[in-house]
């Protein structure tokens, strides 16, 4: 399993910014962060108190539509619940997050864009620490597809999601909490379960409890857990922009 | 010494890269929180910890007693008081200059009397397009709040530091936040280090090549400008300008270590012909 390959700050005049490829599912996106801005209007007239999150979606090649504002609808309710609003300077502005489709095959009009949504909220969240948004926790997601024989499969090119009879988005708090259940299809609660102990454990690894009731993770044949993967990818750059500090005597 | 920390938001800081307790009371920079954790048994009082909200590395003052975050280092950068910053002047009115701290943000105020030994009848005339190196006095209050600077101390009357107020002749040259911050942190600490102050050699290395050339002046602002002015460099003043300008960028756009620093400056002041 060839795990997906992301950059921080790829674009210099965002406040924050991150490109993330998805091998599997083909999806390349490009997000950038503006927080704190000023918004205009009196649109913080509702909440005095918290930050304004704003989320656009942004297709490749055609105008947005009705499935943009439906997926951009749940990036943003997911993401309201963890950036922190209400920190210094954040009160009555705004964070706008612009997520760009820029490569893979393109969601047609009216199809379901379960399939990119892990992509995105990656590529959000990896643009939102760019732009050192204060957060509550981190979070990993995944998509997987469950076929008429009952078979799992991560991650589904565009093909395998068309011929899948169920799909299913889900997203993990760093704690291993449950952020985010998004189904399609029809499906049954023990379809839902197995796919849920799979998204744990591509997430976050196998769960090994050890005599101590300690929780390791370990990897397992879903290779790298992704919650790793992106954790690698924040360290490696902080690691290069503080080279001067930590490779300091 | 222990090995760096780098922290994603809600990771806790494990109790061993925290200062060890002194009497002082330990304190958080930003982007750090304290967290209480209530304990099942009701008669122990809840244990604390501190989380961090952003990816950062930490870094912890011993001396302080302190714990801070240091963040992705390219933002835009974002008046905090007590800044020193390079503003310029984009028009005047009766009682204030309408100063551009940076070209994204609405323009800050610098008042007409806020200058050392400013009177009524003696004060700064300043045109549109001149730069002053001033402090952020205060920030104001929620979205769309005035942003103020000051060019003196408001208890003492005096420009403190020094250098404080217009500047004049010399050139800007931009780079980012992050490096800003560094040069400060380099020019703040006069400890004589072999591999200078926060990876940074290069003014000391200019400082040493250009004596000959006259030297020069500098004055770097918080919002990602460097004021340089080689007043006495005569002929080779321009090009000792542009080629600290030349130096600063090129270490901002790559990282380089203190003997790729020096091995910068004197590739660009051969490359320039100026004599060091």
């Amino acid at each position: 399993m060839v795990g997906p390959t992301a950059s921080l700050t790829p674009l210099s005049r965002a406040d924050g910014s991150a490109s993330y490829q998805c091998p599997s599912t083909g999806s390349n996106i490009l997000g950038s962060v503006n927080a704190p801005i000023e918004l205009p209007g009196r649109r913080d007239a509702l909440r005095p108190e918290d930050a304004t999150v704003e989320v656009f979606v942004k297709p490749g090649t055609a105008p947005g539509g009705v499935g943009e504002r439906y997926v951009e609808g749940i990036i943003k309710n997911m993401l309201t619940k963890l950036i922190l609003g209400r920190e210094k300077g954040y009160a009555r502005r705004g964070v706008v997050i612009t997520l760009a489709i820029v490569g893979g095959e393109s969601v047609g009009r009216g199809d379901s864009y379960l399939t990119l949504l892990p992509a995105l909220l990656h590529t959000a969240l990896l643009a939102l620490l760019s732009a050192s948004v204060p957060l509550s926790m981190t979070f990993s997601a995944t998509v997987l597809a469950v076929d008429a024989s009952g078979k799992i499969t991560r991650e589904p090119s565009p093909k395998e999601a068309a011929t899948a009879t169920s799909l299913h988005v889900f997203a993990f708090s760093s704690n291993g909490h449950l952020l985010l259940s998004e189904s399609q299809g029809p499906f049954e609660f023990k379809t839902w379960e197995n796919v849920h102990q799979r998204a744990l454990a591509i997430c976050h690894g196998t769960l090994a409890r050890s005599s101590d009731g300690d929780v390791a993770m370990a990897e397992d044949v879903d290779g790298q857990p992704l919650e790793g993967a992106l954790r690698e990818v924040v360290e490696d750059k902080i690691h290069l922009d503080y080279a001067w500090k930590i490779d300091a005597p | 010494m222990v090995s760096p920390l780098i922290l994603l938001p809600g990771d806790e800081i494990p109790s061993e890269y925290l200062p060890s307790t002194n009497s002082a009371p330990l304190r958080l920079g930003a982007g750090l929180r304290l967290l209480s954790q209530p304990s099942s048994n009701p008669s122990t009082p809840p244990s604390h910890v501190i989380s961090a909200t952003q990816s950062a590395l930490l870094s912890t003052d011993t001396k302080r007693n302190a714990v801070s975050l240091l963040s992705t280092p390219n933002r835009r950068y974002i008046p905090t008081p007590g800044d020193l910053v390079i503003a310029q002047i984009h028009h005047s009115s009766p009682d204030y200059f309408h100063c551009m701290v940076t070209p994204q943000a609405p323009q800050a105020m610098l008042g007409q009397l806020s200058f050392e030994g400013a009177t009524k009848k003696t004060r700064p005339m300043l045109k549109q397009g001149d730069l002053v190196y001033a402090r952020v006095l205060s920030i104001g209050l929620g979205a769309g709040a005035e942003v103020e600077l000051t060019c003196v101390n408001p208890a003492t009357g005096r420009a403190e530091p020094g250098g404080l107020g217009p500047l004049t002749g010399g050139m800007v040259f931009d780079v980012s936040t992050g490096l800003a911050a560094r040069l400060i942190k380099a020019s703040s600490s006069s400890a004589e280090q072999q591999d200078g102050v926060a990876g940074l050699v290069v003014l000391d290395e200019l400082g040493k090549k250009l004596e000959k050339a006259g030297g020069f002046e500098i004055a770097v602002g918080r919002n990602g400008k460097v004021w340089v002015d080689c007043a006495n460099g005569g002929d080779s003043a321009i090009k000792a300008t542009v080629a600290i300008g030349r130096c600063l960028s090129t270490i901002d756009e790559h990282e380089l270590s203190p003997t790729d620093q020096r091995k910068l400056v004197t590739r660009i002041l051969r490359e320039m012909k100026i004599e060091s």
